[in-house]
């Protein structure tokens, strides 16, 4: 399954929609492989989900997200984990392992039973 | 005495409607006002501790966060062009003010970041921007503005529109607008070009006909007339037709009937007809080249539209329009254009009008994939034509020139009313006065504003 995540250094980019890096995992049987960086633009919404799917992305972790992005995303069939924060090697070890990400690494002011996670 | 003050700081701060938050050395949020949790939605309990970018969470946290330049100049800043994510993934537009916190002695303890919910202004922002636009037509022109104005009551009429206007002025839009604001807005438009076709093959299209009407025709069709019923009908180019057709056009306007070529029964019409034409029917009318029957029928309420060259202020706001649009249709990211290249734009008479604006953006937008649109990928002949007007400058200082030119078009324009020309220009009155002064521009004996007394 292939994981992306928006970084921003050694953790989660506060802000999907500004965010400039995106990380992209492999995971498989709970070990991660392939790591890969890529420059991104989430900013150009029009082309967002065109570079998602062409970089095969299954599974998205990130900050906070706005409503236009999350909609396209969500549309594209790509599994959306918003509202996340903190060091991605930890996040990316928590999921690998399939243990839930909230509310560990939930932002402030979100739940984990909240509908729009 | 210290007790007190804090007292009166803590009230203080718990008073004001700005979000604040203070943050330590390690960014980790020290302190959280009611104000700051209202806008944020976070509870100071689940705030303070946490990182403040995880509980903030604004565009400029990654790159331009204004605290850490704060921290790091030891000067103040002040951002208004930022905007912060909530927990129901609502961006809320805010402007932000830092700087730093320091204890009793002056040491520096951390920052401190006061922040503001501009939603308000930013959704005034926005009527204000709406108020400029009516259907798919765009202007902040009084000329324009005046017509946005009447068109609801236009529109809510069932009388006969003549809008007349250059070629590319937005007639077809201006009649799909009065269509869409009236009560047949859920009937059809139909708009059919009058002088595209000759006078036989317009009236079968307009009229329709009976099977065995003329040689080909082998079963009947419905005319165009006839599929506009209930809706609106827009006659485009009307000032082509010629007079045996105007006839013809004139009966079926006055009876409210049509009848079909080959057909023995009228067909009872119930339509809304706009007539448009980029000719001067009343001078045509003078010269015996268009009907004066047909002319006072359609005639009822006239919209003129006025030509791109007489509204350019209107341009960046229609580039701006023509760039979002775009955008959605061809999957691009352009994100406007550089002031360059607005400039050789500006510079420009637009014989073709606004349709040729929307061309020349259309033309950018095949060369450019994102980023802003530069000059570079605009029309050559318009760059072309903008570097001979440099070139053929006789002045020995050609900025200077530019902008004696540039001013004496807007006071031209505004019939040298200082005061619009500033706001046309973009700046204030006692600037232009003074570049006026500086720039030794004649003025003429009047006043724009004498025109209004």
């Amino acid at each position: 399954m292939k994981v992306a995540v928006t970084i921003w250094d050694e953790k989660i980019s506060p802000v999907f929609d500004s965010a400039h890096t995106l990380l992209i995992v492999d995971i498989k049987n709970e070990q991660i492989k392939n790591i890969s960086y890529h420059s991104f633009e989430p900013k150009f919404e029009a082309r967002l989900t065109e570079e998602l799917g062409h970089l095969g992305v299954e599974v998205l972790i990130c900050g906070a997200i706005s409503e236009t992005h999350s909609t396209l995303i969500e549309a594209s069939s790509i599994q959306l984990i918003p509202f996340i924060g903190g060091n991605v090697t930890q996040i990316i070890e928590t999921y690998a392992k399939g243990n839930p990400l909230a509310p560990t690494f939930l932002m402030p002011g979100c739940r984990a039973d909240s509908p729009s996670l | 005495m210290d007790t007190l003050s804090q007292n009166a700081t803590e009230i203080i701060l718990e008073s004001i409607s700005d979000g604040v938050f203070t943050v330590d050395h390690e960014w980790k949020i020290m302190s959280f006002n009611r104000a700051a949790e209202k806008i944020t939605g976070i509870s100071r309990e689940e705030a303070i501790g946490r990182h403040c970018w995880n509980v903030f969470r604004s565009n400029m946290c990654q790159n331009e966060c204004a605290l850490k330049k704060t921290m790091q100049e030891g000067k103040s800043f002040f951002s208004s062009s930022t905007y912060i994510i909530n927990s129901r993934k609502k961006r809320i537009p805010t402007i932000v003010f830092t700087s730093l916190l320091k204890d009793k002695n002056g040491k520096i303890i951390g920052g401190v970041e006061t922040f503001r919910d501009h939603s308000l202004v930013e959704e005034l922002r926005k009527k204000l921007y709406d108020s400029f636009q009516m259907g798919d037509m765009i202007s902040r022109g009084q000329e324009m503005r005046n017509i946005f104005k009447i068109l609801p009551k236009i529109s809510q009429s069932d009388s006969t529109v003549l809008i007349q206007g250059e070629t590319g002025t937005g007639k077809e839009l201006m009649a799909r607008a009065i269509h869409n604001l009236s009560p047949r807005k859920g009937d059809p438009f139909i708009a059919i070009n009058c002088g595209a076709l000759p006078d036989t093959l317009l009236e079968s299209e307009l009229f329709g006909y009976k099977a065995g009407a003329f040689t080909h025709a082998t079963k009947d069709k419905q005319g165009q007339l006839s599929l506009a019923n209930e809706g609106t009908i827009l006659l485009d180019e009307i000032g082509d037709t010629s007079p045996s057709f105007q006839v013809k056009l004139l009966r079926v306007l006055e009876e409210k009937k049509v009848l079909p070529l080959g057909a023995v029964k009228k067909e009872k019409l119930n339509i809304r007809v706009i007539a448009a034409t980029n000719r001067n029917l009343a001078k045509m009318v003078a010269e015996h080249t268009f009907r004066q029957d047909l002319y006072y029928r359609i005639n009822v309420i006239q919209i003129k539209l006025p030509p791109l060259r007489q509204r350019m202020e209107d341009i960046p706001l229609l580039v701006d329009h023509f760039i979002a649009s775009r955008n959605k249709i061809r999957g691009k990211s352009i994100s406007g254009i550089d002031p360059t290249a607005l400039g050789i734009l500006m510079a420009h008479d637009y014989p073709g009008n606004i349709r040729e604006l929307e061309n020349i953006i259309e033309h950018a937008f095949v060369l450019c994939s994102e980023g802003d649109i530069t000059p570079d990928v605009l029309p050559s002949a318009l760059t072309r034509q903008s570097m001979m007007e440099i070139e053929d400058d006789p002045s020995p200082f050609p900025l200077k020139s530019a902008e004696i030119k540039v001013i004496k078009t807007y006071l031209k324009k505004n019939n040298y009313d200082r005061k619009a020309t500033a706001r046309d220009l973009g700046i204030h009155k006692s600037t232009l006065f003074r570049k006026i002064d500086k720039l030794g521009i004649q003025l003429p004996k009047i006043d724009g504003r004498s025109k209004r007394v």
